[in-house]
């Protein structure tokens, strides 16, 4: 039979313990003597109680870097939302542009009566005429097309998530 | 206590009432000054009344409607057409109600996700934000297509695709109309469809104001058309690439 273990032994073991790291033969050991000594069986309700444990537990000591990581991860999220609203310029820019190259909105009203003739024409049989267009407007559409979409992104991205989304994470 | 409990019918009434004026007002401004709304909604009505056509007698054989129309009392508007405003919005107002909540009705889901998203800050400022710029994006996407011959035929279905979008937003928009006056006005519990037909009829007031009603509805359109797309059509995932990258 192994010897009973003594008071000052079984407490510090008793953190090992109560955390699972001794082997079976040493776990029983301390088990056998909580059971005689209500001074050990009193240090050990205190080990297992969760705020002691939590108390117990030492906080890492922080980065030299960390207020200026929490700065540096904080700030995109700022530019993100300046970006979002500043892109509008731009688009404006190139939709002002277009309207100009296309003669205002007269024009961009006979693009759209002519796409509408032409699609009755496609509907009747008949082929329809394909204008022709300068390369500078279509990289004027392009452009536009370009921005708007990574615009669009990004206003995705800044949009606040539902309820649902959240509970699901 | 009464008034309370039926809180909701005479908001809708009043807000009925509220559209009827304010198309009766566009009538007699007519297209005094570029009022759009009022030639879209209402003023086809007040001047195809006066036309002795075959298709006006097979859609208005009673022609009530001539016996009441009454002169403006302030000099240079023009005549004051209660049936015609009453018309436009029994059309109109009924069409909008009914688009409205049919997209509640057939996608409830997903329409709760967009309100949700509408709700929270700052969602219809970034819902209108997005309406703008899908805007630019839809012209810059048809003006392109219409340059080409293979995909001309695309344009409608572009163009559907973002009616419908504007549409379901909205319908989204009106339910949130709804809710807000539910806890703003401290409104009994009441079906969330009548809260959206509420919110619908509010949304038709807008559009129907004189001048600024063609501004309002473009604005609600877009934030509509800009909610729609940043839910994904009020998909509870949203928009993810994950699928993509395997």
């Amino acid at each position: 039979m192994d010897n009973p273990l003594a008071c000052a032994r079984v407490r510090v073991l008793l953190e090992p313990f109560v955390d699972g790291d001794l082997d079976a033969n040493v776990a029983e050991q301390v088990r056998r003597h909580l059971v005689t000594c209500a001074e050990c069986r009193r240090q050990h309700d205190q080990a297992i109680s969760l705020p002691f444990r939590l108390k117990a537990l030492s906080s890492p000591a922080p980065r030299a870097s960390f207020a200026q990581d929490v700065m540096r991860a904080v700030a995109p999220a700022r530019s993100m939302d300046r970006q979002v609203w500043t892109l509008l310029a731009p688009e404006a820019l190139l939709a002002g542009f277009i309207l100009w190259y296309l003669s205002g909105l007269e024009g961009l009203s006979s693009i759209a009566s002519g796409t509408f003739n032409d699609l009755l024409g496609l509907a009747g049989g008949s082929l329809p005429s394909v204008p022709p267009v300068d390369v500078v407007l279509v990289i004027a559409l392009i452009a536009l097309t370009c921005i708007a979409g990574y615009h669009l992104s990004l206003l995705i991205r800044v949009a606040p998530t539902s309820l649902q989304s959240r509970r699901h994470a | 206590m009464m008034l309370r409990r039926y809180s909701w019918p005479v908001l809708a009434g009043v807000l009925a009432a509220l559209g009827i004026v304010l198309e009766l007002v566009d009538i007699a401004v007519g297209d005094r000054w570029p009022n759009p709304m009022a030639q879209v909604i209402t003023a086809p009505y007040s001047t195809a009344s006066h036309r002795l056509t075959t298709q006006t007698l097979r859609f208005d054989r009673t022609r009530v409607g001539e016996r009441l129309i009454f002169e403006s009392p302030i000099v240079g508007f023009g005549p004051v057409d209660p049936y015609a405003a009453i018309r436009a919005f029994l059309t109109n107002g009924a069409g909008l109600v009914l688009l409205a909540l049919a997209g509640l009705i057939v996608f409830p889901k997903r329409a709760r996700n967009a309100v949700e998203r509408l709700e929270a800050i700052p969602g219809p400022a970034i819902a209108f934000g997005a309406g703008l710029v899908l805007v630019l994006l839809t012209l810059g996407v048809v003006t392109l297509l219409r340059f080409t011959l293979l995909f001309l035929a695309v344009v409608p279905l572009v163009l559907a695709v973002v009616l419908v979008a504007a549409l379901f937003g909205v319908g989204c928009i009106s339910l949130a109309i709804g809710r807000l006056l539910h806890d703003r006005l401290h409104l009994p519990e009441v079906h969330p469809l009548i809260a959206a037909l509420v919110g619908a009829l509010v949304v038709f007031d807008l559009a129907v104001i004189p001048y600024a009603g063609v501004v309002a509805f473009a604005a609600i359109a877009m934030a509509g058309l800009g909610l729609t797309v940043i839910t994904r059509f009020g998909s509870a995932g949203g928009w993810s690439f994950v699928d993509l990258d395997w």
